[in-house]
């Protein structure tokens, strides 16, 4: 009986997942093969191995400066964040009364308001600071995920016994010492999962780039594939190879780090 | 020496000399904390109050990004918003989107969850598989799915429907169908997150809970009516508040999928306010509208969390 389910199960969702699997199918396959195969089957295996696709929109695209970009925007605002974050925690940890208050009212707020309601402001702050289009002006708009981040520390934080700072400060450590030496390594299992968690949203995210990045060699990945789409509207092959290039550092990431992926969600989703 | 003549007193209870008294110390590390926590709060005022200042305040002037002086008009912007038939539209698709997508994804990922729960050969696999939209770039996602849609060669959907002998269909070009294939990219894309949401909140769920069900003759159905549903209350309020609240910001997959159309049928409220208030320097308007979006999403995120203590102190 037991059995019987458990086969019954699998052949459902295995098959389940081969379809909801079709569009990475889709473009995956269609990296290999010539317009006129697409347009014959678009979901037929093709005639051979041909990576001539790869080969072309490397050539046709700058890739590697906009990984580049993604990569240096990502690795520095996940750092600050993560730094912005953490500090705050330990401070919320060791201040009390009145400054709790105050970073708990800043959460709500920060919590409530939609990134869509200060985009016009800060679209101006930014061309006021001469940082629109420029990655650093990403990275500083980045910063604001640091109070999600600190969200997740303060709730880690709270689970490790106090004692371990206050016997650090009794022996005479500065507050300094202590967040470096002790509080640090001692709450690295979360900064993994909300540094995870928020490449992936650095990476990923549309909205923050297109709206404030026009130049061609500033883009990142993902606002190189949708404004490579103008250019390849008629040379759909070029475009699903574009995709797959862009998304394949993902696979490797979701593989690597999917247990991160999944704790974050859980964590962040009941904190936030 | 006045000291030496003076009547002898108790001697004060011991106590180490440079030891700073109980208030210096709370005022270090009053210090000490504030100066932890300021990074946080350059952040937020920054980022957040600031801007969200501005954003009301502009939402009562008529300012449009270029000139010099901005004229207070009260709550004028206020109610233009809603003669405008392109806020109105992308009002009224961003709330269809929301419900359509907040019912079908909890549909879909409840029962995916419970399934995903038991053990079946290739679990592990059929879990990634439902995951993975979720873990890569939406926008990409919304591209790739207008190439599946497309009535051209490429268009997946309709080669498949072509087998039946059936005429292409111009997915993205019809509005209430195209409305109906980026919530259908949506759900897709969705559902695996949220069930694995659910699945982790089922996985907290002791499995004496169900022996001891079953061996008080509970049915699978009630098993899961009167115990797992009831406990999964939680997992159900934080999975409707972000899928409510992501619904309202929706941006990029309408935007990369139709573009916001045809017409004004898949544009969003986020898209006005760029449009509005970046490209085409409506800023007064664009504000009110932000200001209006802020709180409807407010009042959601209130009203939401409202409802759920009151279901949590029901089951529990």
């Amino acid at each position: 009986m037991k059995h019987l389910r458990s086969i019954l199960l699998s052949v459902v969702m295995l098959p389940l997942a081969g379809v909801v699997a079709i569009p990475f199918y889709y473009i995956l396959v269609n990296t290999l093969k010539t317009q006129p195969e697409i347009s014959a089957s678009p979901l037929g295996l093709p005639s051979g191995v041909d990576f001539s696709n790869y080969a072309e929109v490397f050539e046709a695209l700058p890739i590697w400066q906009s990984f580049l970009n993604t990569l240096y925007v990502g690795v520095v605002s996940i750092f600050l964040m993560l730094l912005v974050g953490s500090m705050a925690a330990y401070g919320m940890l060791i201040g009390q009364g009145l400054l709790t208050k105050l970073i708990g009212v800043i959460c709500l707020i920060a919590f409530l308001v939609p990134g869509q309601t200060t985009l016009i402001p800060l679209y101006r702050m930014l061309s006021g600071m001469y940082l629109v289009d420029t990655l650093e002006g990403l990275i500083f708009l980045y910063m604001g995920g640091a109070i999600f981040c600190y969200f997740l520390i303060i709730g880690y934080m709270r689970t490790i016994p106090t004692e371990m700072f206050e016997s650090a400060r009794i022996d005479g450590a500065s507050a300094f010492r202590i967040y470096r030496s002790i509080v640090l390594p001692l709450i690295r299992p979360i900064l993994v999962t909300v540094g995870v968690f928020q490449a992936m949203w650095v990476w990923n995210d549309f909205i923050t780039p297109n709206v404030f990045i026009n130049s061609p060699d500033k883009q990142t990945l993902v606002l190189q594939v949708y404004s490579a789409v103008g250019q390849f509207s008629t040379d759909w092959p070029a475009f699903m190879t574009l995709s797959v290039i862009v998304l394949a550092p993902l696979v490797v990431f979701f593989i690597a780090a999917q247990r991160h992926i999944v704790s974050g969600l859980v964590t962040g989703s009941v904190k936030g | 020496m006045g000291t030496a003549i003076a009547p002898p007193r108790p001697a004060p209870p011991f106590q180490s000399p440079p030891r700073p008294t109980r208030l210096q110390r709370l005022r270090r590390r009053g210090i000490e904390s504030y100066l932890f926590t300021l990074p946080v709060i350059v952040v937020f005022v920054v980022l957040f109050a600031i801007p969200l200042a501005q954003s009301f305040y502009y939402s009562l002037t008529d300012f449009n990004g270029y000139s010099t002086e901005a004229n207070f008009v009260g709550f004028e912007n206020y109610t233009t918003i809603w003669q405008d038939s392109s806020m109105l539209s992308a009002l009224g698709f961003t709330l269809i989107f929301t419900i359509a997508t907040t019912l079908a994804i909890t549909a879909l990922a409840i029962p995916l969850a419970l399934v995903l729960n038991q053990k079946f050969f290739g679990r592990n696999l059929v879990r990634s598989v439902f995951f993975f939209p979720s873990v890569v770039s939406v926008a990409i996602l919304g591209l790739v799915w207008g190439f599946i849609f497309a009535p051209l060669g490429t268009g997946v959907i309709n080669s498949i429907i072509g087998w039946f002998g059936a005429q292409p269909v111009a997915w993205l070009a019809e509005p209430t169908l195209a409305r109906l294939s980026v919530i259908i990219v949506a759900v897709w894309g969705g559902t695996g997150w949220h069930a694995v949401l659910y699945l982790a909140y089922l996985q907290a769920i002791p499995s004496e809970f169900y022996e001891a069900a079953s061996i008080d003759g509970a049915t699978r159905w009630q098993q899961f009516r009167y115990m797992t549903l009831p406990l999964l209350t939680p997992a159900i309020t934080v999975s409707q508040l972000l899928l409510l609240t992501g619904g309202l910001k929706v941006y990029d997959l309408p935007y990369t999928l139709t573009g916001g159309g045809p017409g004004f049928a898949t544009r969003t409220l986020t898209q006005s306010i760029i449009e509005n208030g970046i490209a085409q320097g409506e800023v007064g308007k664009a504000s009110a509208l932000s200001v209006v979006f802020f709180i409807a999403v407010g009042l959601i995120i209130v009203a939401q969390l409202a409802l759920s203590r009151r279901l949590e102190a029901r089951f529990s």
